[in-house]
């Protein structure tokens, strides 16, 4: 009855408040929001200017971002530990296993679901919203925001759908982060290697707090979408 | 004005002020848009007068709303000479300034969906008047519409009367030279419409 036990440790080290364990939590949530905001405004302006705005290139932008959803978070770990490592480019910038790196590592892999959730989001508003701005004096930025903010709730379930894919990826933190204790231990890289070193509680005690994050953020983004959905 | 597209619109000159302001608001030559090859709307001369109620007919596809969109700088089109309230437009760069001194209604209005007098102050905000102006140009423009009893109900709560008043008051607001309405009274019942025609006037 190991499964029984393991889960019994595992709740204890929850509701003990173990200090390590909360810890990895929030080194988890701070890398992960400060990720998406840092990215968002300029992810957002994106998806917004994709959506408005008629350029040569466009189309393949959008095409790329599309694609860019399915592109492997470990590849992103690769190229962004060639870019940092000391021999790269930017590898005088020492950011290799930090928090920073792993921050720059959430923040390309958020990007492409940001612009592509507020483009459609905003592609999918009514027409008039951008002309009744328009036509009422509205200058480029306060028509922006205004369309935004009417489509508010697709811009959110742009945020929590980028939110659900970094708290929980493990490749591009593993490989940038290193997962050292304290430090750049988050909860996927903890769960994928601390396991390995017979570290079952931990590892399912993180694993009840990463799903209770994941089935919130996913009420979160139905309710956001049934709310957009409603009429006007 | 004529208007040399295939299907004939006309305009007609009804009621208004004639003896007051007889200054012209509009006055353009040769007025032109195409999507691809197609010239969807052609007007050789269009001279609109001040305080005057116009009414633009003709049948479905003619470009009515084409023009009204022009007019209030939404579409694109090329133009000999184009005068707003005697001064020439360039209508490829149209200015902010014009579009505060028109008021355009869309067919079907769209509220934001904010409070009714965020609505109706958004024109002014986003022309900068001060706050305490604001909020007594607003209380104006929701007098003159009649809105009182509204103000407190959330703008997709209203009927389409309601929502055609509201949008009125909010272009009543910024005080414009010129309105545009587009079927003001369309799909409007009985007491829709008499409230609408009370406020435009015709």
């Amino acid at each position: 009855m190991e499964l029984i036990e393991t889960t019994r440790q595992a709740l204890r080290l929850l509701f003990a408040g173990d200090a390590e364990l909360w810890r990895i939590v929030w080194v988890s949530l701070k890398i992960s929001v400060g990720a998406l905001l840092l990215m968002s405004p300029v992810a957002i302006a994106v998806g917004y200017l994709l959506a408005t705005q008629r350029f040569p290139g466009r189309r393949i932008i959008v095409v790329v971002t599309q694609a860019l959803f399915a592109f492997p978070t470990v590849v992103v770990g690769l190229l962004l530990y060639m870019l940092l490592s000391r021999q790269g480019p930017l590898g005088s910038l020492h950011l290799l296993f930090t928090q920073t790196a792993m921050m720059i590592g959430q923040m390309l892999i958020a990007a492409p679901i940001l612009v592509a959730f507020t483009l459609s989001a905003v592609q999918g508003a009514d027409a008039r919203v951008r002309e009744t701005a328009i036509v009422l004096g509205a200058g480029r930025w306060r028509t922006a925001l205004t369309v935004l903010t009417e489509v508010r709730f697709g811009v959110m379930a742009a945020l929590f759908n980028g939110f659900g894919r970094v708290i929980s990826e493990v490749g591009c933190a593993l490989m940038v982060g290193g997962n050292i204790a304290g430090m750049t231990r988050n909860m996927p890289t903890a769960i994928a290697l601390e396991t390995t070193k017979g570290e079952f509680a931990q590892g399912v005690a993180l694993g009840i707090v990463l799903m209770v994050l994941a089935l919130g953020v996913n009420f979160a983004m139905s309710w956001a979408q049934g709310a957009g959905a409603q009429p006007q | 004005m004529n208007m040399a597209s295939t299907v004939p619109v006309a305009l007609r000159d009804g009621a208004g002020d004639r003896d007051a302001h007889d200054r012209v608001v509009v006055s353009c030559h040769g007025l032109k848009r195409s999507i691809g090859a197609q010239v969807i709307l052609d007007v050789n001369r269009l001279r609109l007068a001040r305080g005057r109620i116009y009414l633009l007919s003709g049948p479905n596809g003619a470009g009515k709303t084409t023009l009204l969109r022009v007019l209030a700088g939404l579409d694109r089109a090329s133009c000999a000479a184009f005068q707003f309230d005697g001064e020439a437009i360039d209508l490829a760069q149209y200015p902010q300034s014009v579009r505060r001194r028109i008021g355009f209604v869309h067919h079907h209005p769209l509220l934001f969906s904010t409070s009714l007098h965020a609505n109706i102050g958004y024109g002014l905000k986003a022309a900068g008047v001060a706050r305490a102006e604001a909020k007594r140009r607003i209380a104006d423009a929701i007098e003159w519409a009649g809105l009182g009893g509204l103000v407190d109900r959330p703008s997709r709560a209203l009927s389409a009367g309601e929502k055609q008043r509201v949008a009125l008051a909010r272009a009543h607001a910024l005080d414009p030279v010129l309105y545009l309405l587009d079927e003001p009274k369309a799909n409007l019942d009985e007491r829709g419409r008499e409230m609408v025609t009370s406020l435009i006037g015709c």
